[in-house]
C-alpha cells in the first residue's frame, strides 16, 4: 500500500466541518464523534469502557500496595493502632465520607441525564461534584493543619505535643510515626487522585458546555464518572479502617 | 449498560449505544442505602467487639462498595468482561494480602520443619535455630515471643 493512499484515507475519514450528532457527509461513515476505526457508536462505547475498566483495575491494584502495608503493621501493632488512630477527628472524617457519597450520586447523575440528553443538568450536577470534591480537599486541609500541629507527622518527623493531644486518649507509643506513615501515604495518595478527579470532571463540564455530548455520545462523562466513583470507593475503605478502629 | 444483543455475536441490531437509564428515585435510594451503612459503621465504632470489629468493619465497607460499583458504576448492566476484570483485579489482591500476611504475621515463629527460628522484623531465618540464650529454658523463650502481636512491639510501658 502506498503512503498516498494511506494519508488519503486518513484525510478522508476526519472532515474537518463538524456538524455533531448528524451523518456528516457520505465519504465519512458516521458522526464526527466517531473515531474513523470503529464500525459503530456501541464498539466503540464498549471498548472505552473496557479500556477504563482495565485502567480502574490498575488502580486498585496500585492502592492494595498500602493497604498491605497497613495490614502488616496493624497485625503487628495493632494496640498502637487503636492509640494513633484516637488521635483523628471521627466528626470530619464522617463529614468527608458523607460528602463523597453524595458527589457519587450527584456524577452518577450527571451520567444519567447525559444518557437522556439533558445538557443543562449534566453541566449543573457536574458542578455540583466538583464542590463537594472541593469542599472534601479543605476539611482534608484542616485535619492535616491539626496533625502537623500536634506533631503527629510520618516516621522521624514525629513528634507530638501533649497539649494538641485529644483528652482522653491512651497515651501513645514510640512507634506511632508508623501509623501516621500509613495515614498520610493513603489518605494523601487518594487527595491527590480527588485533585486529578477535578481536574477531569473541569474538562468534561467544558466540553459539556460546548455541547459535545448527546443521547448518542455521552462517552467521556460515563468514563470521567467511573473514575470518580472510583475514589469514592477506595475512601469508603479508608475511613472506617484508620478513623474507627 | 450492555449495548444491545451483547453476547448473541458481533451483530449489533442498529451500532446504536443502548445504555441503560435507571431513574432518578433508584440513584437517591442507592444513596441512602449507603448514608445508611455509613451510619452503622460508625455506630458500630463505639461499640468494642474485640476481634470481630475488623470484621464487621470490613463487611460493611464490602457492603457499600458493592452498591457504589453494582449501582453508580453501572457493573449490573454492564458488560460481564468488565465485571470479570473488576472481580479479577479484587482476586489477586487477596493473593496479595494473604502471602504477604502470613509471611509477617508468623515471623518470630519456630518453623518445625527446618527447626529454625524467623528472626522478627528481616524474615531472616536466625542461624543456629535461636538466637543464642545460654540453654535457658525454651518455654519461657518462646512463650515471649510466640505472641503474633507481640512480635517486634516497641511498646513503652506506662
Amino acid at each position: 500500500m502506498s503512503r498516498e493512499a494511506v494519508t488519503a484515507a486518513h484525510v478522508d475519514s476526519s472532515p474537518p466541518h463538524a456538524g455533531h450528532g448528524a451523518h456528516a457527509d457520505a465519504a465519512h461513515h458516521g458522526p464526527v464523534w466517531l473515531a474513523h476505526h470503529f464500525d459503530t457508536p456501541a464498539q466503540q462505547f464498549d471498548t472505552a469502557k473496557i479500556g477504563m475498566w482495565v485502567f480502574l483495575a490498575q488502580e486498585l491494584l496500585f492502592f492494595s500496595g498500602l493497604f498491605v502495608a497497613y495490614g502488616v503493621y496493624r497485625s503487628w501493632y495493632p494496640e498502637m493502632f487503636i492509640a494513633a488512630s484516637r488521635q483523628l477527628n471521627k466528626e470530619m472524617g464522617a463529614t468527608n465520607t458523607v460528602v463523597l457519597l453524595f458527589s457519587s450520586l450527584t456524577v452518577a447523575l450527571a451520567v444519567r441525564y447525559s444518557q437522556v440528553g439533558n445538557r443543562k443538568m449534566t453541566g449543573r450536577l457536574i458542578l455540583t461534584t466538583i464542590g463537594c470534591a472541593c469542599m472534601f480537599l479543605v476539611i482534608k486541609f484542616f485535619e492535616y493543619k491539626h496533625k502537623f500541629e500536634g506533631g503527629l507527622l510520618p516516621g522521624r518527623f514525629y513528634h507530638p505535643h501533649l497539649e494538641h493531644l485529644v483528652h482522653g486518649s491512651p497515651p501513645l507509643p514510640d512507634n506511632t510515626g508508623s501509623f501516621f506513615s500509613i495515614y498520610f501515604m493513603m489518605t494523601g495518595v487518594h487527595g491527590i487522585h480527588v485533585l486529578i478527579g477535578i481536574g477531569v470532571l473541569i474538562w468534561v463540564w467544558i466540553r459539556n458546555n460546548r455541547g459535545e455530548f448527546s443521547k448518542e455520545y455521552f462517552t467521556p462523562v460515563d468514563i470521567v464518572a467511573l473514575y470518580w466513583h472510583l475514589v469514592d470507593l477506595v475512601w469508603i475503605y479508608l475511613f472506617p479502617l484508620l478513623y474507627l478502629i | 449498560m450492555s449495548t444491545a444483543q451483547h453476547g448473541h455475536g458481533l451483530s449489533h441490531d442498529d451500532g446504536a449505544v443502548h445504555a441503560h437509564v435507571s431513574s432518578v428515585p433508584f440513584y437517591i435510594a442507592v444513596f441512602l442505602g449507603l448514608l445508611f451503612l455509613t451510619g452503622m459503621t460508625v455506630g458500630q465504632s463505639y461499640v468494642d467487639l474485640g476481634k470481630a470489629n475488623i470484621v464487621l468493619v470490613v463487611v460493611i465497607a464490602t457492603m457499600k462498595a458493592s452498591l457504589v460499583a453494582t449501582f453508580f458504576m453501572h457493573l449490573r448492566w454492564d458488560d460481564k468482561f468488565n465485571v470479570l476484570i473488576f472481580i479479577g483485579s479484587l482476586l489477586f489482591i487477596g493473593v496479595f494480602f494473604a502471602y504477604t500476611l502470613k509471611d509477617t504475621d508468623r515471623r518470630g515463629e519456630r518453623d518445625p520443619d527446618q527447626n529454625v527460628h524467623v528472626w522478627e522484623k528481616t524474615g531472616e531465618a536466625a542461624p543456629g535455630g535461636m538466637p543464642k540464650k545460654e540453654h535457658a529454658a525454651p518455654a519461657s523463650e518462646s512463650g515471649g515471643s510466640a505472641l503474633p502481636g507481640a512480635a517486634g512491639m516497641t511498646l513503652p510501658q506506662h
